[in-house]
């Protein structure tokens, strides 16, 4: 009995050892076919090149020799560049709101000019240069429009997490001053409980829409400020410190939010007033990082923060810090 | 010549004298308003806010804030006759506001506009009705209407102790915007420490006067 069972052992144990190279080598085989697109890229190259640099990049590249195909496959594979990658870009939506538009033209210089051509004309510079350094940005309107100051203020409060910036061109100060404006509220209510609620409530703990602002008057107080000390150092002129004040396109808007207005259309050449939208863009951009730094990740890093977390040490929605 | 042709003639000839001496009334008349320009709209506020005078105005200092700056008002101490009616008083000093800046440069309100109510309720509030001139000649921009309407708050501030909060109004309506940046449909405030007396609520002011200050 025992010597049948010592018999059967071996024959299976004969056997086991008859299949171990055949699994070994049907293994191989696997992990060939399982690799389908080195032998695609080798045909294609310029097509897979986006889909690998979004999927991980240089640290998906494989060394040489480190594979058993190693050799002429793998060094005919483009390497991924990195500085040309596309950047995610997570933070803030830069909400930029050309004042004006349709049948209001707001400010009308001698010349022909008109605040509602000249600020969207501004809003789109500064769109592309806020973009070019990794936020996000959208207009109000893009067009001769006129959407109403609520319709505004949605833009912004469409979004989790938004910067309102408004721009707007005066009819009097100085030719190349700028300021910015935070929102003062004007007492709206009722009583005197009302007149200076630091968040206002509603019973069912909405924040009422007229006052949305008034959570975030402190943050946008700091942005301002942050904007005239940049528009001190580029406009000669310019006030030393932001102003506080009840400017309507800002009381309903449930983000940080400011109001920048260029001095003046009373300009004899049209282009002049165009000439300062470079530097108003790159002190709105550099407010802009000073406030709230964009984290901008490269495409190689891009799985390693999850897109709706911002970045640890910056702040949270409503951009209050410290 | 016929009798028709001759009649014509003096007709005519009569029509060029009349003419010309009308033209020489027409020229003197232009003269005249060009010395003195007046404006449709300041007629019409000579005519609704007479000079404000009462039996119990007396010699004062008043301080008025025309603008001092790009930036900023500045009070200017003006001698004034000042009605003890808060009401009354509130409308002598707009008026000097109004009319009397020192130079072109100072001036924060447009020229044609008129004060044309003020009320002040028992609970502290001032309403401040002014002509629709405000908002259709104020300068369009944030600058120029918060200088607008900083002159008249701090004004009232230092003239009208009794009055806790203002309410602009433009031509007896609630207005969003005095031209378009300044937000008007809340109250700014002048004195906070005068409190509402006791019962008073402090709910919106109907628009309907309190104390009809003309």
């Amino acid at each position: 009995m025992a010597a049948a069972r010592s018999g059967n052992s071996d024959m299976l144990f004969g056997v086991r050892r008859s299949l171990v190279p055949l699994i070994l080598a049907f293994a191989a085989c696997l992990a060939v076919f399982a690799t389908p697109g080195i032998s695609q890229q080798n045909a294609t190259p310029s097509a897979q090149q986006p889909a690998e640099q979004q999927s991980g990049g240089a640290s998906q590249q494989p060394s040489a020799g480190s594979t058993p195909l190693g050799g002429a496959a793998t060094q005919s594979l483009p390497l991924p560049q990195t500085s040309t990658a596309e950047p995610v870009r997570y933070g803030p939506m830069i909400v930029i709101n050309p004042a004006h538009g349709g049948t209001d033209t707001g400010a009308r210089g001698e010349n022909g000019l008109t605040e509602k051509e000249q600020v969207l004309i501004l809003a789109r510079m500064l769109r592309s240069d806020l973009e070019r350094n990794g936020f996000h940005a959208i207009l109000t309107r893009n067009d001769d429009s006129n959407p109403s100051y609520e319709d505004r203020a949605g833009v912004a409060n469409a979004y989790r997490d938004a910067i309102f910036v408004s721009l707007h061109v005066a009819s009097t100060g100085k030719f190349g001053t700028l300021r910015a404006y935070s929102y003062e509220a004007v007492a709206p209510g009722a009583t005197a409980e009302d007149e200076n609620p630091a968040a206002p409530r509603l019973p069912n703990g909405l924040v009422p829409w007229e006052q949305a602002q008034q959570p975030h008057v402190d943050a946008s107080k700091r942005l301002a400020d942050l904007l005239q000390s940049q528009f001190v150092i580029k406009f000669s002129g310019s006030p030393q410190s932001a102003a506080q004040y009840a400017v309507r396109d800002l009381r309903s808007v449930n983000a940080p939010a400011v109001a920048v207005e260029v001095s003046s259309v009373a300009v004899p050449d049209p282009n002049s007033l165009l000439a300062l939208g470079s530097p108003l863009s790159i002190a709105v951009v550099r407010s802009l990082q000073l406030f709230r730094p964009a984290p901008v990740v490269p495409a190689s890093a891009a799985p390693a923060i999850p897109p709706a977390q911002a970045p640890s040490g910056a702040p949270g929605p409503g951009g209050a810090q410290p | 010549m016929t009798r028709n042709l001759k009649i014509t003639i003096a007709i005519l000839m009569v029509a060029v004298i009349i003419g010309l001496l009308s033209l020489r009334g027409l020229s003197n008349r232009i003269a005249r308003l060009q010395e003195n320009p007046t404006s449709e709209e300041q007629a019409r506020r000579a005519l609704l806010t007479p000079k404000v005078s009462t039996p119990t105005d007396v010699l004062a200092r008043a301080k008025i804030y025309w603008a001092g700056g790009a930036d900023s008002t500045t009070p200017t101490e003006v001698e004034l006759s000042l009605s003890a009616d808060p009401a009354q008083r509130a409308r002598q000093v707009m008026d000097t506001l109004i009319t009397e800046a020192p130079t072109p440069e100072q001036r924060t309100l447009p020229e044609d506009t008129a004060l044309v109510g003020f009320y002040l309720l028992a609970d502290g509030t001032a309403v401040a009705d002014f002509s629709d001139s405000l908002s259709s000649e104020t300068p369009s921009g944030i600058l120029s209407e918060r200088l607008a309407v900083d002159s008249i708050v701090q004004t009232l501030k230092s003239n009208l102790p009794a009055a806790r909060r203002l309410k602009i109004l433009i031509h007896g309506q609630e207005v969003d915007t005095l031209a378009g940046h300044v937000d008007l449909t809340g109250f700014f405030e002048l004195n906070p420490q005068v409190a509402a007396p006791a019962g008073v609520t402090t709910a919106t002011p109907a628009l309907a006067p309190a104390a009809p200050a003309h």
